[in-house]
């Protein structure tokens, strides 16, 4: 079920899920064609694919694997709409690190 | 199945349609009930034989004031907390931190639906897992789902999109599916932000205990960490000597309080005394005891069952 597991993460947790597949909450701040920026706790690049519909200051949910470059390169994004607050969105990262037993399996 | 029926005496009996009991059917009403007044959820501590001790919302007594429920929860978990739920054998119910579930609530992003000609397959991902749930094709329900939609029930359930779901946890042939009693499309996205975040409080007040044991009930503390004294009545939250209480189960700080705050000699309380205060089955003082003698908080006096709070 491990593989299965698509942790919340936001931009501090980038390095330490460096090639896995995660799942972020994040506003969408700008759009470049084929690349975008959302902020999740901090900017975040993001490589769009084809599906993607992604709207100017609306929250979006990718998942996607994370990067050398620390950035997303999205499988499936999810628009979230306008009335997300991202503080209780940090709160379920920080419990998602915090409380692991129940989010993810993890090696440590 | 069997108890169900039999715990419904004056209930109509007719043989319930395929997929769901009359039992299932009305706690499924019920939930539907619930949801339109409250968006809280009836947390249970463990239950001793017939009866709960534990429960800190008031409107416990929902479920057990119809006098056949009393034994069911409903509680909100991640997936992976369901994929990881112990059975001890096959037919017990399923357990999660050690606790009976009977009612489970999640949410999941409908990953597939599959038709089948008597129930609905959704397969859900909530990011911590992947779980398939069935809902039963109920030829005259007259609920808000459309069978005959084929998989596109009202209420925008469709690949890709959120749904919660209230069910049971099932395990067939070593594969593990939910009985949807009741799934709905997701309309504010912060459910699933609030969900993750209940699920994450309901496991923490099973494993380490409530949210007041990390507030200080004495208010100000010494500096030689005298606490003032003002315990609550019903124990079990203050500290120890100004020291915040270590996590431990609810059940821990009962025992614990009772220790604390009953009259006794320099021996102790035994703890056929504290179960019988407390109305806790004697394994589960054992437990509670274990677990404050292994943080130091409480020590044996003249036999391993006589115990004493360690004060210093």
């Amino acid at each position: 079920m491990a593989s299965e597991a698509t942790p919340r993460i936001n931009a501090q947790y980038l390095e330490n899920f460096m090639n896995q597949t995660v799942r972020i909450l994040g506003k969408v701040v700008s759009l470049h064609g084929e690349t975008a920026t959302i902020d999740a706790n901090g900017g975040i690049t993001i490589h769009l694919n084809r599906d993607s519909h992604l709207a100017l200051n609306n929250a979006v949910e990718v998942v996607g694997k994370v990067q050398q470059d620390l950035s997303i390169r999205v499988f499936q994004a999810t628009d979230f709409g306008t009335g997300i607050d991202f503080k209780a969105v940090d709160a379920v990262v920080d419990a998602t690190h915090r409380y692991k037993e129940i989010f993810y399996e993890s090696n440590d | 199945m069997v108890a169900d029926t039999q715990r419904l005496p004056t209930e109509r009996r007719e043989a319930p349609a395929e997929g769901g009991s009359w039992a299932d059917r009305r706690v499924a009403v019920r939930i539907v009930q619930r949801e339109k007044y409250t968006d809280t959820y009836v947390l249970r501590g463990p239950r001793p034989e017939g009866g709960v001790y534990s429960s800190h919302v008031d409107e416990s007594s929902y479920f057990t004031a119809q006098g056949t429920y009393g034994q069911d929860t409903l509680r909100p978990v991640t997936i992976k907390q369901v994929l990881d739920a112990q059975q001890p054998h096959p037919d017990a119910e399923f357990k999660i931190d050690d606790i009976e579930i009977t009612q489970v609530t999640f949410v999941g992003q409908i990953r597939n639906i599959s038709t089948q000609t008597t129930n609905i397959t959704y397969k859900l991902d909530d990011g911590t897992g992947t779980i398939e749930v069935k809902q039963w094709i109920d030829a005259d329900a007259s609920t808000d789902m459309d069978p005959t939609g084929a998989g596109a029930p009202k209420g925008r359930l469709v690949e890709n999109e959120w749904a919660r779901v209230w069910g049971r946890l099932k395990a067939f042939n070593n594969r593990r599916h939910v009985g949807v009693h009741v799934i709905r499309a997701i309309e504010n996205k912060m459910d699933i932000i609030y969900h993750l975040l209940e699920a994450t409080y309901v496991h923490l007040y099973f494993t380490r205990g409530g949210p007041e044991q990390f507030t200080n009930p004495a208010g100000a503390v010494g500096p030689n960490g005298e606490a003032n004294g003002q315990q609550d009545s019903t124990g079990g939250e203050m500290g120890v000597n100004g020291r915040m209480m270590p996590p431990v189960s609810a059940s821990a700080k009962k025992v614990y309080g009772i220790l604390k705050t009953s009259p006794q000699s320099n021996e102790g309380l035994h703890i056929q005394h504290v179960a019988a205060t407390l109305n806790m089955p004697v394994q589960e003082v054992i437990k509670a005891g274990d677990e404050l003698l292994n943080h130091s908080l409480i020590f044996t006096t003249v036999d391993d069952y006589t115990w004493a709070v360690l004060e210093f």
